[in-house]
């Protein structure tokens, strides 16, 4: 009877543990777009204080596919503005999901821990 | 921080190799951004190069144009005096020469910045594994020792 019970929960112990691989993994993803969100936002502060130093007959132009198209100061700069804006919500909203990730993560590894003991403690007295 | 630290001299072999493994990977990454900081920084270099070609006495001169990587199309230097410059995000800025010159010098001495605070970051990696891998064969050596005592 014992012998049944450790296998539950060693069968137990490794879904949990192949449970807490995914999530690890899910979080290092959530990480890395992150971490892409970050870049993004340096470079664009980089282009709008290029604005900031720009004099009228700085004319900029704007990629669209292969041409160069010129567009109105004040317009670009507002654009990148908007951009940094959007970004910055973008990583508010990430960053309520990593702490989320983590407050699960962490769940998942205490109910592991609890598991390892209790595994621990059934394996014991055989052992004696 | 400093409560928290570990003493290496503390950890088993095995826990050093670990963390060995990890410095590793981190000096690895770090050794990598380098190169590429390296690079970015001779790109805006050459920039700087290539606009100090471009003077009043190269006005109308014939270049040619490439317009994919095998087929060029003849042209001439209208205005010599501008230049576009790519500032990111898909943003490109008309300057003149002397304004894109001081463009890239800022950009090349901003990356030396980030590189020098990178180098001293692997320096001191660097130091860390080299303690580590110390205090190992430290380690070792004792473990060979021990058994002929006994």
């Amino acid at each position: 009877m014992a012998d049944g019970k450790i296998a539950a929960v060693q069968a137990k112990l490794q879904s949990e543990s192949r449970e807490f691989q995914k999530l690890e993994s899910e979080m290092a993803g959530v990480i890395e777009a992150r971490q892409r969100l970050d870049a993004q936002l340096s470079e664009n502060q980089q282009v709008l204080k290029e604005f900031g130093t720009l004099k009228s007959h700085n004319t900029i132009f704007k990629l669209i596919g292969p041409a160069l198209v010129p567009q109105e100061q004040g317009e670009a700069k507002a654009n990148v503005e908007k951009r940094i804006e959007f970004i910055k919500t973008e990583i508010a909203r990430i960053e309520g999901q990593i702490k989320e990730h983590e407050g699960i993560v962490a769940k998942k590894q205490d109910e592991i821990i609890t598991l390892q003991r209790e595994f621990q403690a059934l394996q014991a007295p055989s052992k004696a | 921080m400093a409560e928290q630290q570990v003493q290496i001299t503390d950890l088993d072999p095995q826990q050093l190799q670990e963390v060995k493994k990890q410095l590793d990977e981190e000096l690895d990454h770090l050794t990598n951004s380098f190169g590429q900081l390296k690079q970015a920084q001779a790109k805006f270099r050459s920039c700087m190069s290539d606009i100090d070609e471009l003077t009043p006495a190269t006005t109308d001169k014939e270049v040619l144009i490439p317009l994919t990587s095998s087929l060029y199309v003849p042209g001439n230097l209208g205005d010599v005096s501008n230049v576009i410059v790519d500032v990111g995000t898909g943003y490109y800025v008309k300057k003149t020469r002397a304004e894109a010159n001081s463009h890239y010098k800022t950009k090349a001495d901003f990356v030396q910045q980030n590189l020098d605070t990178l180098q001293k970051t692997i320096e001191r990696k660097q130091e860390n594994a080299q303690s580590v891998v110390q205090v190992m064969q430290m380690k070792l050596q004792e473990q060979q020792q021990q058994p002929q005592k006994a």
